[in-house]
């Protein structure tokens, strides 16, 4: 990705870390507006950093409900997430060199 | 939760899945369905403190739609739209080949002559500081509107009583011969004003300009700067010049500067100084006034506004500075006027804006029409697409979707075209002098500017054709699925296609009208009598001033040895002397009136010459005599052309008549009248004045050679071998001056009949395809005919009668482009009204000629139909 990713979708990406998620998980867990989690969610399923995928028919219909779209992290976005928390804790470093020299 | 919000929700959602692109739209509504699903479970557990309302979570549902849209629309989207086109255009490269070529003639043309009004128009002379800060100021009268230059004093006035400038210039086109001997050469430099570079706000590329305190003395500052062009020509860009001394008119100057290249004066037209000298070292003029007083009006002044002043301002103060030159002056009526910028005054912004929406007008034609031959083209190639569009609408194509590849590929079209263009506009500087050569000498290379009109220019066609073909195909595919082969639509396709030949065939109307009109324009011009005989008529300029000559009797003596010389060449039959070429230049009027009557003042052209005059240019004598040589005219007579002789003694003889004007004139002969200044205009009542009364530093060698030509090459070293630091200023033969003078509507007429041949081609290629498309699909109906006994003629006349009945309407559309195209070309016109009733009968002819061919081959063919054959298939 040419760009950084932003804190946005860095919390994103962390909370899908955390486990395999769909859309309203993520806004439950990472508290963001739907406005900003779906929208980001597709951009990154293109910039092919998660990966979404449905969910079997037969577990969704012994819930009795629709099917729901579960979305995951791929290498590459594991990768991105790495590399995007390292800039954020150099950032932190920089903003406040006291607690970095102790956590160091 | 209530059973209404729940719904609403749903219905939220419902109108937002329709802003997701079709293809995509299922797995989108599915998604976000299960979500407000579980979202609803989740609320129901008791945990809706951490989950959104159902409506507030909906509302994130828009800015993903409209994400997934623009998407779509954007980068990945118009990434693959452009592969497809890029595919689809190398499939069949004979057609992208025609249309790009089509289209880049006509993005070429326009993008041409918008160089050509920027450099006339639009952009500032280079190397001035803020240009746009400038004004020029010119001398009017009340009772006599004009534009025109101040008298010496009249400048100093300006300069030092005008508040609203910080500066005020001036700058006037001076000759000088430069150097002498086989060296030397005659050049157009500038008197300058001491300030006129601080004012231009110019910095010298080496050395220095002028200054305020060369502007002091008449004949004392002799420094000057050179032009860039000058010193890299002449001096081989060496810096060490600065300091060293050049002859200019046989006298030394220091050079003390050099101007950077992009430093070419304050006019967009014309050719730039090769150098400037201080305003003081003006050349006296023979017998006349001294360039510092009042009387002689000389001297071209411009400002600049000073800091906080609008040009209004200015405006309003040149009231006060009115006043003051009128009590300075003595003339009750005076007045001085400003405009803003520089670069063309009033009159030459007028005619240049005229000739720039004249160019326009035709380019903007050409353009129109290669975008509807373009399109056409498109529509023609659509109805090979169907299958493909068809499938792609199968698999969810919007009908936006196909509309948007259409124009993708129109647009990528319209790009490569503007790609090829390119060159063509780079090097407008070089072929459009050479088209124009008398209208222009404008500095038309390419700037920014240019290249973003170019660019726009190229979206535009872009657009112009890609909406027809990218509507209709649209429509189409989207129909052809619903049911197949749909008859109204094939036919709504053929009357849009009908529609676009119509207007080719107008536009082709007007183009070849336009160019009629321009060509008999041409030969009426040609048909024309000057009142002289042009064939073999060669002119030469000899300037005594620009030399430095500044003695009236070795100056007689000179131009005497000058004739006889020339006399002696071979092939030369006869050569005298006058202050003007006709046509080519020089020209010059003066106010005279019959002795004894003052109320009937005229400006008369002032033309003075030397023996044999009329004889060498063939001008009858009428009544009484010639004028005779350098020394045999004792008495102050002259004479007068017909013109004028009508003017002051309609139904007398004015042999014998008196005249008044610089002097007291005796009128000892009549000369039919001459058209000295243009071929256009009749001949102004004319005055000749012996040159043994009139003396002139300028003057003109008229040779009439028979025989083998008379190169250039031969009479100046014919003239050097009587005097080698007296280089001749220009030779011009006046056959291809007249040649030239009309040389403008010649170029017109050519540029206009080609984009008619062009435009009557395409129309009549557009009109056949219409036609054998329409008999193609009555190929049925022809075999039944034939069968049941119709003669081939009468079938013959079915198909025809729909080709002359679409030319007719074409014939009708177009009279208004040439009713149009004749109004804007009237200034060019000469002796042809612009809606000649004739030329537009005899294009219109030609038009349905034309077509009726190119309908008659499809016609033919489809009444030798073979009747079994047809209903076979």
């Amino acid at each position: 990705m040419p760009r950084p990713l932003g804190l946005t979708t860095l919390t994103l990406l962390a909370a899908i870390r955390d486990g395999t998620a769909y859309g309203l998980e993520l806004v439950a867990r990472t508290g963001l507006p739907s406005g900003t989690v779906y929208p980001t969610l597709s951009r990154l399923e293109r910039g092919g950093l998660v990966r979404g995928s449905w969910e079997e028919r037969e577990a969704a219909d012994r819930e009795g409900r629709p099917r729901r779209r579960y979305y995951e992290l791929t290498d590459d976005g594991a990768a991105a997430l790495r590399e995007g928390g390292a800039r954020v804790a150099g950032l932190a470093a920089v903003l406040d060199p006291g607690r970095a020299g102790s956590a160091g | 939760m209530t059973r209404a919000s729940r719904s609403a929700a749903d219905a939220c959602l419902r109108l937002t899945s329709w802003l997701v692109p079709r293809d995509r739209r299922p797995g989108w509504v599915a998604e976000w369905r299960a979500e407000l699903a579980a979202l609803r479970v989740a609320r129901a557990g008791g945990t809706s403190s951490r989950y959104p309302s159902p409506m507030r979570f909906v509302a994130g549902a828009l800015p993903h739609a409209l994400w997934m849209r623009k998407e779509e629309w954007t980068m990945d989207g118009v990434a693959q739209d452009l592969r497809f086109a890029a595919r689809v255009l190398r499939r069949s490269p004979a057609f992208t080949l025609v249309a790009t070529l089509t289209l880049a003639l006509g993005i070429g043309a326009n993008a041409s002559i918008f160089s050509l009004v920027n450099g006339m128009l639009l952009r500032a002379p280079g190397g001035i500081d803020a240009p746009r800060r400038l004004v020029q100021i010119a001398r009017s009268y009340d009772d006599d509107p004009r534009w025109d230059n101040f008298a010496w004093p009249a400048y100093e006035l300006i300069r030092d009583q005008s508040r609203v400038f910080s500066g005020v210039a001036g700058y006037q086109d001076q000759p000088f011969v430069l150097g002498r001997g086989a060296e030397a050469e005659q050049i157009v430099g500038q008197l300058a004003s001491g300030n006129y570079f601080d004012v231009l706000g110019a910095k010298p590329l080496v050395g220095r300009f002028l200054r305020a305190t060369d502007d002091l003395t008449p004949g004392a500052h002799a420094v000057v700067v050179l032009s860039h062009g000058l010193w890299t020509r002449r001096f081989g860009a060496d810096p060490g010049v600065v300091g060293s001394t050049i002859l200019l008119g046989g006298a030394p100057y220091e050079i003390v500067g050099v101007a950077p290249p992009e430093l070419t004066g304050v006019e967009a037209v014309g050719t730039p100084p090769a150098l400037w000298v201080p305003a003081m070292q003006h050349p006296p003029r023979y017998g006349q006034l001294p360039f510092t007083e009042w009387g002689w009006s000389w001297f071209n002044v411009f400002g600049r506004l000073g800091e906080g002043v609008t040009f209004e301002e200015a405006r309003a103060a040149m009231d006060v500075v009115t006043a003051r030159l009128r009590e300075a002056s003595g003339n009750e009526t005076i007045r001085v006027l400003v405009a803003d910028g520089i670069g063309l005054d009033p009159e030459g912004r007028r005619q240049a804006s005229q000739l720039s929406a004249l160019l326009a007008l035709i380019v903007g034609l050409v353009l129109v029409l290669t975008c509807t031959n373009v399109a056409n083209l498109f529509l023609a190639r659509a109805a090979g697409r169907a299958e493909e569009l068809s499938v792609r609408v199968a698999i969810g194509a919007g009908r936006g979707r196909l509309a948007r590849q259409v124009v993708t590929e129109s647009m990528l079209l319209a790009g490569l075209a503007t790609l090829v263009a390119v060159p063509v506009v780079r090097s407008a500087d070089r072929f459009l002098p050479v088209l124009f050569p008398y209208t222009l000498a404008v500095p038309v290379g390419a700037d920014l500017r240019v290249y973003g009109f170019l660019a726009s220019i190229g979206i535009v066609a872009g657009l112009l054709f890609g909406a027809v073909p990218a509507w209709v195909t649209s429509r189409r595919a989207m129909s052809d699925v619903i049911r197949e082969g749909s008859s109204t639509n094939a036919r709504r396709r053929t009357r849009v296609r009908d529609a676009l030949v119509v207007g080719q065939l107008g536009l082709s109307l007007g183009l070849v009208s336009g160019a009629a009109l321009l060509g008999r324009s041409v030969l009426n011009v040609r048909a024309a009598d000057p009142g002289f005989d042009a064939r073999g008529l060669v002119v030469a300029w000899i300037d005594l001033a620009a030399a430095g000559r500044e003695d009236e009797s070795e100056g007689r003596a000179l131009y005497r040895r000058l004739v006889d010389r020339a006399a002696e060449l071979p092939a030369v039959q006869g050569v005298t002397i006058a202050n003007q070429a006709p046509i080519v230049g020089g020209h010059s009027r003066s106010t005279v009136h019959p002795t004894g009557r003052d109320d009937v003042r005229f400006e008369a052209e002032r033309i003075v010459v030397g023996p044999g005059y009329f004889e060498t240019l063939g001008i009858p004598i009428v009544r009484g005599r010639a004028l005779g040589g350098f020394d045999d005219e004792p008495e102050p007579v002259v004479v007068v052309n017909q013109a004028l002789a009508d003017m002051f003694w309609p139904d007398e003889d004015p042999v014998g008549k008196e005249l008044d004007g610089s002097a007291h004139w005796r009128v000892v002969g009549v000369v039919e009248d001459v058209q000295m200044r243009s071929l256009r205009r009749a001949g102004n009542p004319a005055v000749y004045y012996p040159v043994a009364h009139l003396y002139q530093a300028t003057m003109v060698l008229h040779l009439r050679v028979e025989g083998a030509p008379l190169g250039p090459a031969v009479l100046r070293a014919a003239m050097a071998e009587v005097d080698p630091d007296l280089p001749l200023a220009a030779v011009a033969d006046l056959r291809s001056a007249l040649g030239a003078s009309v040389g403008e509507m010649r170029t017109l007429g050519y540029l206009v009949g080609a984009f008619a041949g062009l435009a009557l081609l395409l129309a009549a290629v557009g009109l056949y395809g219409l036609v054998s498309f329409g008999a193609s699909q009555r190929v049925r109906e022809m075999g039944i005919r034939i069968a049941l006994g119709a003669r081939p003629e009468a079938l013959v006349g079915l198909v025809l009668r729909r080709g002359l009945a679409l030319a007719a309407v074409g014939v009708l559309s177009g009279l208004a482009v040439a009713w149009a195209l004749g109004r804007a070309l009237s200034g060019v016109l000469f002796g042809i009204a612009p809606a000649d009733p004739v030329t537009i009968a005899g294009a219109s002819g030609l038009l349905l000629t034309t077509a009726a061919l190119a309908a008659w081959i499809p016609a033919r063919r489809a009444a030798l139909v073979d009747p079994a054959q047809s209903l076979r298939e």
